[in-house]
């Protein structure tokens, strides 16, 4: 038996746990239908907190960036000179022009700045979005308001440097959406020591619940990532965990799964022996790999007891996933990962991986944060194509259920939270009467 | 051959390869793989992995942070072997199998 094997902890399976989500196939229409989506767009995403940056993007005063969420809105996220963070909806109370944007304005852009100025007729904001000035005002007329001239306030809340935005004025705030487990056990985490950053961006053209899909279950690394553990797939079934080592924890909305993974290697000693065309070399002569750096820090205090709340054996990293489209994995080995998907049609999704490491110390440290990214990019990538792959075949309608095994609960989980947010909140067109009074600049 | 003495001295059998792997970032590495032959990328690999081990101690003895240019160019290098790294051991082939279509772009990464 391998050492791998030894993580089998002989449990029941884990769905039963959850009798609210049975164990019978599944439909995927919430992940093809047009009409599905566009419920979805009111039910979800204006209703929900969803993450747009880190307080690192904005380090000080009179810093900002733009975020185009389609379908949601085109907001600036600033820093205002009272050093309080402010997202604003993008446009000019004037006509409607967008006020931020550089050479080409459908892009997203960043900078610094004292005020905005719209580059149609030159009316400026302060950066909390208050009008300071209208260029010749006197040829307006007495209904040009004196002091109720703005780009339109998001809502906006901080948790753990990460910046939410919320398109409805009646969620509940935040800290209160994200509950007491996800806020006790992420705010644990160090995060201000992790400003290394690599982020990467890619379109996937499928569902954007597909896309998390793809990270929600541990059936699928032999066979995507086959050829990165062995090319003989049966090898490489042995050297995934077994499928009753791994922590759960569905607390909805949110989820949480906590993955086993290898120890470290031993400090170093002598050296790495001839250079070879092996990939395990190459993890041994950078330290690091997929599962992180090998010489992990002792300085950041990101191992707390927060860490690990299933009690995994050979803990690698807790995966949060916050509802609706938000991963935020913490990693064992001094490092965090964030995913996140963001639709702008039913078929197709911006894709964004962030990875954070500390500043490293040396220069073997900095290399060993490189191969981690490197690995992580490449599995990625493997994991973005199957999505494109499934999304193609799945609208084409041929078959109307599918069959999820227990190593799947989180998808059978999370696909029914967001079948439930719809239900409880039936699209505009059902009840014709009740007419939600249109925030300013909410369409395109 | 590119021009001599880009590289610590102790490193300057790796010359050759400055002038197509010494690259500061890493859209330009990930863009030179794609561009070369898995043959070529084998070439540059087992050029540089022999060595790889005493450039990591080498740079070790400098700070990270200030790195001189002759050093900052063996550490793009040793960013190049990473980034064929996959391809020659694992995937025989410079794009990854499998990906299709799908390519990251990268919007941050670190200065150095």
């Amino acid at each position: 038996m391998s050492s791998i094997q030894k993580l089998a902890t002989g449990r029941d399976k884990y769905t039963l746990d959850y009798p609210e989500l049975g164990t019978g196939p599944v439909s995927y229409e919430d992940s093809y239908s047009e009409e599905f989506y566009q419920a979805e767009k009111e039910a979800i995403f204006k209703r929900t907190w969803l993450k747009v940056g880190r307080v690192e993007q904005l380090p000080r005063n009179g810093t900002f960036f733009t975020r185009e969420l389609k379908g949601l809105g085109s907001i600036v996220v600033t820093r205002h000179t009272d050093g309080e963070i402010y997202a604003l909806y993008n446009v000019c109370a004037h006509r409607g022009n967008k006020v931020v944007w550089q050479e080409h304005p459908a892009e997203e852009s960043k900078g610094s700045a004292r005020q905005f100025q719209c580059k149609y007729h030159g009316w400026r904001y302060g950066l909390d979005g208050k009008c300071s000035y209208v260029t010749k005002r006197d040829q307006f007329f007495d209904s040009l308001p004196d002091d109720k001239l703005a780009m339109p306030q998001v809502r906006c809340e901080v948790f753990a440097g990460f910046i939410f935005v919320n398109f409805s004025k009646d969620a509940p705030p935040l800290r209160e959406f994200l509950g007491e487990k996800l806020v006790t056990e992420i705010e644990a985490w160090p995060f201000e020591k992790f400003t290394n950053h690599w982020s990467f961006r890619t379109y996937v053209k499928g569902n954007w619940k597909i896309g998390i899909d793809a990270l929600l279950e541990w059936y699928h690394p032999a066979y995507v990532h086959g050829r990165f553990l062995d090319t003989d797939v049966s090898q490489a079934e042995k050297l995934v965990p077994p499928m009753d080592s791994y922590h759960y924890d569905l607390f909805t909305p949110h989820m949480l799964t906590s993955v086993p993974g290898p120890p470290p290697l031993k400090k170093k000693q002598g050296s790495v022996g001839p250079a070879a065309r092996d990939m395990n070399w190459v993890y041994k002569l950078f330290r690091a790999g997929l599962f992180g750096p090998d010489d992990v820090r002792d300085d950041l205090g990101h191992l707390t007891p927060e860490r690990n709340p299933g009690e995994v054996k050979y803990w690698s990293n807790d995966q949060y996933w916050a509802f609706p489209n938000l991963s935020i994995q913490l990693w064992g080995r001094g490092y965090y990962i964030t995913y996140q998907y963001i639709p702008d049609s039913v078929g197709g999704h911006n894709y964004e991986v962030d990875i954070y490491f500390p500043e490293p110390k040396t220069v073997s440290e900095r290399l060993a944060q490189e191969l981690v990214v490197d690995s992580t990019i490449e599995f990625a990538m493997q994991d973005t194509n199957t999505v494109e792959a499934t999304y193609s075949a799945i609208s084409q309608q041929a078959l109307s259920e599918y069959h999820l095994s227990d190593m799947e609960l989180m998808i059978r989980q999370f696909h029914h939270v967001v079948r439930s947010a719809v239900a409880a909140r039936p699209p505009r067109s059902a009840s014709p009467i009740r007419q939600e009074p249109r925030q300013a600049g909410t369409e395109k | 051959m590119t021009t001599t003495g880009t590289l610590p001295e102790k490193f300057s059998a790796l010359e050759p390869w400055v002038e197509d792997w010494a690259l500061a970032t890493r859209p330009e590495r990930y863009e030179k793989r794609l561009s070369k032959t898995i043959d070529e990328l084998q070439e540059f690999y087992d050029a540089i992995a022999p060595v790889a081990e005493e450039a990591i101690e080498y740079l070790d003895g400098f700070d990270v942070n200030d790195l001189p240019e002759a050093e900052t160019r063996l550490m793009h290098l040793l960013y190049s072997m990473i980034m064929v790294s996959y391809p020659v051991n694992i995937f025989k082939q410079p794009r990854i199998p499998d990906s299709g279509a799908a390519f990251f772009n990268t919007a941050v990464e670190p200065a150095i």
